[in-house]
């Protein structure tokens, strides 16, 4: 019988990452490890590259509830904005081989309110079987007020969906984008998407007040068990997260520690990690936007390395030459 | 039928949840909105009983019980018949309505962008309603909240009233997008152009009921676009009403094959366009 975590061992989870920050950065005992792959095309292949990129962070879910987080946010299929389904349903593949008692879906769109139609629109009816059993609507969920551990933000406390909340791994599969407020959303940002629209509305305007990069590392904070995978193969530059134009890279990026990872994505899209707030907000003892901090495997970033188009307000993000 | 799934949704409390679990205030105004003259009077009298309870003692309406804020739900309530709320209920949560605005109008934020040299975009000139008090005014709740107040005023008439409705119009006036509809928020951001969004479109198309111009004649147009294309519930609903609200809906309209109904709000929001397009609706009776 599976192992399902339970609501005190999320507390304690949580409760353990507090004591353990002590209310200040985490302190890695180890180099935190960021992956990246090639991944040519969204097809059959991506199966078997997923599987083995989970494999090999040795993941502890077998027989434990996982739930994966990609981003929902426009009904344009065609475009560069939503994670790609077929990716998505590789993960599940993944989790479900490594022997997860349960691999949900769930998202919860900040700008529109017809998350299934969206989905449908994405792409992800038609490619993963049984979506709609397998999919949960984030921001009509069942909530549970929060307290958060450590607050960058106004915020004290926050609702959040129990789905993601009862999860062993919560799994942030975002696309590798800029993004016109935050300079370039990843794995962290991607977390807005947990915060429950029924509360808070669409958009979840409250963070904004609350200010984006505070309230990006506010999240972070909330969930001690993260797996990032970034949706790299086509990624989208210049007026992101919607209106930007197609970026393919060829690759995906995964790692349990998603600052590292966001901070590995910014290399890869010549982009300054130490530059963007909510890294800067998040980062552990030693920092991970300092890239001799990561412990980088697979390919290298200056094999794939490709300038992002920035926003003119956000030139001064990149990452000079030879950083 | 549409209000017999509505009845087999409804919780033992008397609440909707919005697809299962808990009651939430916006389906269950929805499904009460939606089965008011079905005939089945118990279970819209336990539907009032669970959001009569449920109102805080500010006037207002929070998301779900617990979550202890009003919000906009309230415009929602404010769109029952005064007479089955209960006119003292009904008439604090209109009080509540009326004296909400987007923080961004509110004298101390003013003040304070006065006080830093920021100078407020024009669209800001106006007041519309957030979906949470202490964040910004958006299409939707604005749109809902001249609804609720629209539906008031034409009761029961007071300046105050129709000075609050104006100044929410005007808000979605500003807010048009280039070429007609709405997108969520604002017109641009970053100096790019933002997209008309189809339920917002339709949303303030029926928030801009009686209202006539180049604006209202934009938007229009762009909804009749959006229609043609619609495979969304939420989208096909608001599109309806905001077109019958301008008597615009194509004549023998048929809405495309395999739109999905999944939530109680889509559900009843669906009987509710087929009202309005009939000439019968609870928005603007």
């Amino acid at each position: 019988m599976g192992e399902a975590i339970t609501r005190r061992d999320w507390l304690a989870g949580s409760a353990a990452a507090l004591m353990a920050a002590g209310c200040a950065r985490p302190v890695h005992g180890a180099r935190p490890e960021t992956t990246i792959v090639r991944a040519p095309a969204y097809d059959q292949r991506l199966y078997d590259i997923v599987r083995r990129l989970v494999d090999s962070h040795r993941l502890a879910v077998r027989g434990r509830p996982v739930v994966i987080k990609p981003n929902l946010v426009e009904f344009e299929p065609e475009s560069a904005i939503n994670t790609h389904p077929l990716l998505v349903h590789a993960a599940c593949e993944a989790f479900r081989a490594l022997g997860a008692s349960q691999v949900t879906i769930a998202e919860g769109p900040g700008h529109r309110r017809d998350t299934m139609d969206l989905a449908e629109a994405a792409g992800y009816f038609q490619t993963i079987p049984g979506f709609e059993d397998r999919f949960v609507d984030l921001n009509l969920d069942e909530v549970t007020l929060v307290d958060l551990p450590r607050r960058f933000s106004k915020l004290k406390r926050v609702y959040l969906p129990n789905t993601v909340l009862g999860a062993a791994l919560l799994v942030s599969m975002p696309k590798m984008k800029t993004h016109h407020w935050t300079g370039a959303t990843l794995a962290m940002k991607n977390l807005f998407g947990v915060v429950p629209g029924g509360v808070y509305g669409w958009p979840k305007n409250v963070l904004h007040w609350a200010g984006i990069h505070e309230s990006v590392a506010d999240l972070y904070t909330v969930f001690p068990r993260q797996f990032a995978l970034v949706d790299g193969i086509v990624g989208m530059e210049g007026n992101g997260p919607i209106q930007g134009v197609a970026k393919p890279m060829g690759v995906l990026v995964a790692g349990t520690d998603p600052v590292a990872v966001d901070a590995t994505c910014c290399r890869l899209m010549r982009i300054d990690p130490a530059r963007i707030g909510y890294l800067r907000l998040a980062a552990g003892e030693p920092a991970e936007f300092d890239e001799s901090n990561v412990r980088q495997t697979g390919e290298p970033i200056a094999a794939l390395a490709r300038p992002f188009a920035l926003l003119p307000q956000f030139r001064g993000l990149r990452l000079e030459s030879g950083a | 039928m549409p209000t017999a799934r509505l009845l087999e949704q409804q919780n033992a409390d008397g609440g909707w949840p919005y697809r299962r679990g808990g009651s939430w205030t916006e389906p269950t105004v929805y499904a009460l909105l939606a089965l008011e003259g079905d005939g089945d009077s118990t279970a819209v009298e336990r539907g009032l009983q669970w959001l009569r309870a449920a109102q805080r003692d500010d006037g207002g309406w929070q998301a779900r019980p617990g979550v202890g804020e009003s919000c906009w739900v309230t415009s929602l309530a404010g769109l029952l018949p005064a007479e089955r709320l209960g006119a003292e209920r009904h008439r604090h949560a209109i009080a509540w309505l009326s004296a909400t605005t987007g923080l961004e109008s509110t004298t101390l934020y003013r003040v304070r962008q006065w006080l830093m040299g920021n100078q407020a975009p024009p669209e800001m000139a106006a007041p519309g309603w957030p979906w949470v008090t202490g964040s910004a005014a958006w299409v939707s709740p604005t749109s809902l909240g001249i609804l609720a107040l629209g539906r008031e005023n034409r009761l029961h008439p007071a300046p105050g009233l129709e000075s609050r409705i104006d100044e929410g119009r005007r808000f979605l006036i500003n807010r048009m997008c280039k070429g007609g509809g709405w997108n969520h928020g604002s017109t641009r951001a970053l100096g790019y152009e933002s997209s008309a969004y189809p339920e917002t479109t339709g949303m303030a198309l029926a928030a801009l009921r009686g209202c006539h111009g180049r604006e209202t004649d934009q938007s229009l147009a762009v909804a009749l676009r959006f229609l043609d294309g619609c495979h969304s519930a939420d989208a096909l609903n608001w599109l309806r009403l905001g077109l019958a609200a301008h008597a615009r809906m194509p004549a023998g309209y048929t809405p495309p094959p395999g739109i999905a109904y999944r939530t109680v709000p889509e559900i009843a929001t669906c009987v509710l366009a087929d009202g309005a397009v009939a000439g019968k609706c609870a928005f603007w009776i």
